[in-house]
């Protein structure tokens, strides 16, 4: 019996890290769901996810927009940001956000941040 | 004289007078049987006196003259007297007439019957036994002076006066009943006749026997002469005194007579037998006169009786007829009578109700009483009968039919002289009919007081001299009063009347009274609550049928709303004349005939009041609207006159001052329910300066024309589906055809002219966008080549608009073709030049730069990181995940591959290549750099002054690296100057300076703080800045073998030179 695997989706404009990052959630055991942008995810629907890692400087909404949406429609579902712009994450807004990571990003971290939350969000629920 | 000729009697009584008077003369001397004292009866008195008694006082003279005649006639012929002692003898006899007449007369009144025992007793006394007084006196003093017979005074004084009364007694009375019976019937019956005749033979009988001496005495006479009396009365008496004496005369001279006899006794038998008749006489008289009285008398009575029987019936009758129920009571209250209406009305006789032991009294109105009325009924009666006061009440009695009728019962006692009371009179009147009549009067009274106050108007009624006598029950509760207020009715009538409407109230109504004509006002009136209330007050007078005033009626009407509405109405309608005069408009009314009935103020004072003459529209028109606009303006409004429709009218109309202006005049009829125009509303308004605005525009389209036609650009207008319409002469002229020409081909105008004019490698890109534009209503722009009239394509640039409706619907594109054919040539030039830039531009902001370098390069680095990771995942796998992890491996070297591409990249852009080196003048790269930042010097308000000297020698440097150095450095100097408030200003030099060029860049901010530091990598002020701009600029300006230092600006900001050696100067 296969335990049905957490979702985690992941917004970035760039492909490659996509892909990436699919590949890595993959082998670490998790259902990636891969999205170009923003407004993707919010068209593909969130009722279904247990963690999101989106990309900050993106075209059209970025990465705390989308945040802010989620976080409004539910409170609860873990969001991770990334950048590649550390000059962004050098900004006061982003400043003592946990899940926030620069991009390139220490891969066992991002795992284990990722099973933390899942972990907590877990025994919230 | 002529009066006593007047009454003078008939000749036939006075000759039978005279007669008469002889033969009792005649008379007496038979009877004078004393020979020598020719005294005896003498029966002339008797017949003087009865007929003076019966003649008239003023024709006596007559009597008296015939009577002395009579006398002296029976003087010659008998007693022979001389004349003188006659005429004395006669004038005592007429005296002795006279007086006895006069007296009996003036005692008994005329006539004398001689009836009644006073009216005998009268007559005896005073005419025989009073008047023979004086004949006696004046015959015995006349005998004695004459000495006739030797007879003494005193001697015949007695003989005389017995004589006189005698005749008086037995004649006059005879005298009478002849003289008053003279032409009556006798009226006597057969029984009477033989009665008289038996009487007149006893009579007869018994005087011959007595007076023949064969009887004792002559007063044995007496009883057939008091039968006679008795029997037959005054008449009888009188005519067996008139047979006594004859006999008694007859038998007296035959001396057979008791009275007859010797000489000595003659004297006493003279006075005897003169007694004799006097007392019989007097006998038969008063027992005649009783006789009479007592006849009179029972004949008196018998009337009495009959007439009280004929009035008794008559009372019956009226008690029975009249419409009354009578009843006789006993002093105890029994009744003991019932008329007959009152038994036909009970319908059975009330004794029948009579039961002993009982009081018939209670039976019978217990049994006839309406069982509400009976105790109190008898109680009544019982009190009236207890006290004797009379009662009166109104009860019902049943009817024979069963029906109670009302009555109106009273009774009254009888009392005799004492006070006490005999007998009970009760009588009812029905007045069933009365008491139901006022009983539905009382009903109507009672409906017509209960509509009275029902109605919501006040009713008054006032008396003719202006008292209040009537105010119905609303009045009173409206105006919160009572009755009692009303006590003082003018003062209470004023104080409820407004102050200001009470004089003309007080006049209005004093006038009415005093008139008598209708009274009609509205005023104000005090309710209850001291508000004032509108009312119509109309008062009418009541005339009887003469024409007096018996009653006022006034009848107020509560009007309060009314009035209010129409003040309202007033009010509203005065806002709306104040609201049309403030409105812009000129207001008129006209009836549907076309008369004026109305205008606003604001017309009067634009336009002027019309003169007299002008009362309908045809006349105002014509009055005052322009001569040229008339025509139109009446025709148009005499059109919708006749057929109801609205209209308008533009027309110049005179006003006040005598200009004319444009006015806009909209006419609208307004129709009662039926439809009928009741009246036109015409409202107008100035248009004059919509008309000169109008004017204006025409001549400013027509400005623009000419202004379309003469610009310096080609213009075309397009159908909405972009077929061109029009073509400017510029146009025109350049394609070197008309419009018209494209007509009558197989390609539309648009496709004839985009097919024919625009260039073969523009026209598809041209139609697609054109055809877009169409569809959706975009503005179109677009560059393309365009054939001139010539063959040779000019750049043009066309823009289209569309021209829109209110509603947005196009209704023309407008296309303009502008020759940029210079423009486009040296925009090619600036391109390239620009491309030139884009590299420099690229590099200019180092800051920004750097920060997308490290972006650039952490893509692939993260992309690597986690697919390095996850292979490594797959390959810890159990199993080994060969494949996926191979696929891993795969995109790792591609993205690390990826990751030293960015690098090289960004080597080359800073390779300092000599290669790339040509010689050229500094003055066109600083020129160039200058508008590579113009845009944001404008932007930021910062003015750039270029002082560059004119003849630079070339030096050979990497244009883009040098315009590179020059954007960065003056870019910082700008970015400086942000916070500064005054002038902003950017000074460019650049000059040269022995073997090298000089370039200065000085800026007026506020100065460098660390000028050693600022050229170190990494060292930056700015909050984005990564610190490599400076390090580089100074790494390039080294690498071209010059210096880059900073200095202080003067009076402040801070200035950065850099120096560049000139070519062939510079060591190799």
């Amino acid at each position: 019996m296969e335990q049905t695997r957490p979702i985690v989706a992941v917004v970035d404009d760039d492909p490659r890290l996509l892909e990436s990052l699919e590949e890595l959630l993959e082998s670490a055991g998790y259902a990636a769901c891969c999205l170009r942008s923003a407004e993707h995810l919010l068209a593909r629907g969130l009722s279904d996810l247990d963690l999101l890692i989106t990309d900050i400087g993106m075209p059209g909404m970025n990465g705390f927009e989308l945040r802010d949406i989620v976080n409004k429609a539910r409170p609860e579902l873990p969001v991770f940001l990334v950048t590649g712009r550390h000059e962004i994450a050098d900004q006061g807004r982003a400043r003592g956000i946990s899940g926030f990571f620069r991009k390139p990003f220490d891969a066992p971290a991002l795992l284990i941040a990722i099973g933390e939350a899942l972990q907590k969000s877990r025994n919230g629920g | 004289m002529t009066s006593a000729w007047s009454y003078r009697p008939q000749l036939l009584h006075l000759g039978l007078f005279f007669a008469a008077y002889v033969l009792g003369c005649g008379f007496a001397q038979a009877l004078a049987i004393v020979p020598g004292t020719g005294i005896s009866i003498w029966p002339p008195s008797g017949l003087f006196i009865a007929t003076l008694i019966l003649a008239p006082k003023q024709s006596w003279p007559w009597w008296v003259l015939v009577g002395c005649l009579g006398e002296l006639f029976g003087n010659a012929l008998w007693f022979h007297s001389p004349l003188p002692a006659a005429v004395l003898i006669y004038a005592g006899n007429a005296l002795e007439a006279m007086v006895g007449a006069w007296l009996v007369n003036r005692t008994l009144g005329r006539p004398v019957r001689l009836e009644t025992l006073r009216e005998v007793l009268v007559f005896v006394v005073l005419g025989a036994g009073a008047a023979p007084v004086v004949s006696a006196t004046v015959g015995s003093a006349t005998l004695a002076w004459f000495g006739i017979f030797s007879q003494t005074f005193l001697g015949a004084w007695p003989l005389w006066w017995i004589g006189d009364a005698t005749g008086v007694l037995i004649v006059a009375p005879l005298a009478l009943v002849v003289i008053q019976n003279w032409k009556r019937k006798a009226e006597l019956s057969a029984a009477r006749w033989i009665e008289a005749c038996a009487v007149g033979l006893i009579l007869l009988g018994v005087a011959a026997l007595s007076l023949g001496g064969y009887l004792p005495f002559a007063y044995i006479i007496m009883p057939p002469l008091l039968w006679a009396a008795v029997r037959f009365e005054f008449k009888g008496a009188a005519v067996t005194l008139a047979l006594l004496a004859l006999i008694t005369a007859i038998f007296t001279i035959s001396g057979a007579s008791q009275f007859a006899g010797n000489a000595e006794n003659q004297r006493h038998n003279q006075i005897m037998l003169q007694l004799f008749l006097a007392i019989s006489a007097f006998s038969a008289l008063v027992v005649a006169a009783i006789s009479r009285q007592h006849q009179l008398a029972l004949l008196t009575l018998s009337q009495s009786v009959e007439a009280l029987r004929d009035r008794e019936r008559e009372l019956s009758q009226i008690v029975n007829m009249v419409p009354v129920h009578i009843r006789r009571l006993t002093p105890e209250g029994e009744p003991t009578f019932f008329n007959k209406r009152l038994v036909d009305f009970f319908g059975f006789d009330l004794q029948q109700l009579n039961r002993p032991g009982t009081s018939q009294l209670a039976a019978n109105i217990e049994t006839l009483v309406h069982p509400d009325d009976a105790p109190s009924l008898l109680q009544a009666v019982r009190h009236a009968v207890a006290t004797g006061e009379p009662y009166s009440m109104k009860y019902r009695m049943r009817r024979a039919d069963g029906v109670y009728r009302w009555v109106d019962g009273r009774a009254e006692p009888l009392r005799d002289e004492g006070g006490k009371i005999l007998q009970w009179y009760a009588i009812s009147i029905d007045i069933d009919d009365e008491v139901r009549a006022q009983e539905a009067l009382r009903d109507r009274e009672r409906e017509l007081s209960q509509l009275v106050d029902a109605l919501p108007v006040h009713i008054w009624s006032w008396t003719p001299a202006g008292k209040l006598a009537y105010v119905n029950k609303r009045s009173l509760e409206d105006l919160g009063l009572s009755k009692a207020n009303f006590e003082d009715t003018v003062r209470v009538a004023q104080k409820l009347v407004h102050p200001e409407d009470a004089p003309e109230v007080l006049r209005a109504s004093a006038n009415c009274l005093k008139t008598g004509d209708a009274f009609m006002m509205r005023y104000r009136r005090r309710w209850k609550d001291g508000n004032y209330r509108w009312i119509e007050a109309r008062a009418q007078p009541l005339r009887d049928q003469d024409g007096a005033i018996v009653h006022w009626y006034q009848v107020s009407i509560d009007i309060d709303d009314q009035v209010q509405a129409e003040e309202a109405l007033k009010s509203s309608k005065r806002q709306l004349e104040q609201m049309i005069d403030a409105m812009p408009f000129n207001i008129l009314s006209f009836t549907a005939s076309g008369k004026m009935t109305y205008t606003s103020k604001r017309y009067l004072e634009d336009v002027g009041s019309p003169t007299a003459d002008i009362k309908d529209f045809d006349a105002l028109a014509r009055d005052v609207a322009h001569p040229d606009d008339f025509p139109t303006m009446f025709q148009r409004a005499s059109d919708g006159f006749a057929t109801g429709q609205p209209f308008v009218n533009r027309f110049r109309r005179r006003n006040k001052q005598g200009v004319y202006r444009w006015i806009e005049a909209r006419a609208q009829p307004l129709r009662d329910a039926d439809g009928t125009i009741v009246q036109w509303y015409i409202a107008s308004i100035d248009i004059e300066d919509e008309m000169r605005a109008q004017a204006a525009l025409r001549e400013r389209e027509r400005f623009l024309w000419q202004l379309v036609e003469t610009l310096p650009a080609m213009i075309d207008c397009a159908a909405p589906n972009g077929e061109p319409v029009y073509r400017s002469q510029q146009l025109r002229e350049f394609l070197g055809y008309e419009l018209e020409e494209l007509d009558g081909k197989p390609k539309s105008r648009l496709n004839g002219t985009l097919d024919a004019g625009v260039h073969p490698d523009d026209v598809a890109g041209v139609k697609e966008q054109y055809a877009h534009c169409l569809t959706t209503g975009e503005p179109y722009l677009r560059k393309h080549r365009l054939r001139r009239f010539d063959g040779e394509y000019i750049w043009v640039e066309t823009r289209a608009a569309p021209m829109r409706k209110d509603d947005g619907t196009i209704v023309q594109w407008n296309v303009i073709c502008l020759d940029i054919d210079g423009e486009v040539r040296m925009q090619e030039e600036l391109r390239l030049a620009q491309e030139r830039l884009a590299r420099a531009s690229q590099a200019a902001s180092l800051a920004e730069l750097s920060a997308s370098i490290a972006h650039e390069v952490n893509q692939p680095l993260a992309a690597i990181v986690a697919n390095s990771h996850a292979c490594y995942r797959w390959l810890s796998a159990e199993p080994v995940n060969v494949a996926r992890a191979k696929i891993t491996t795969e995109r790792v070297i591609r993205d690390a591959n990826s990751a030293a591409e960015v690098v090289g990249r960004i080597r080359a852009l800073f390779k300092q290549s000599v290669e790339n080196r040509t010689s050229l003048s500094l003055s066109g790269v600083i020129a160039e750099a200058c508008n590579l930042v113009a845009g944001e010097a404008l932007r930021r308000r910062i003015r750039i002054d270029s002082d560059v000297e004119g003849r630079l020698p070339p030096i050979a440097i990497d244009r883009i690296q040098i315009q590179q150095v020059l954007v960065n450095v003056m870019r910082n100097g700008m970015e400086a100057m942000e916070a500064v408030a005054g002038e902003k200003s950017l000074t460019v030099r650049a000059h040269c300076v022995g073997s090298e060029v000089q370039t200065e860049i000085g800026d007026r901010g506020n100065g460098i703080e660390f000028p050693d530091q600022i050229f170190e990598p990494f060292f930056t002020t700015k909050e984005n800045g990564m610190g490599m701009g400076l390090a580089i600029c100074r790494s390039i300006v080294e690498a071209h073998g010059g210096r880059l230092w900073a200095e202080k600006n003067e009076p402040h900001g801070a200035r950065f030179i850099f120096t560049l050696p000139i070519v062939g100067k510079a060591a190799p």
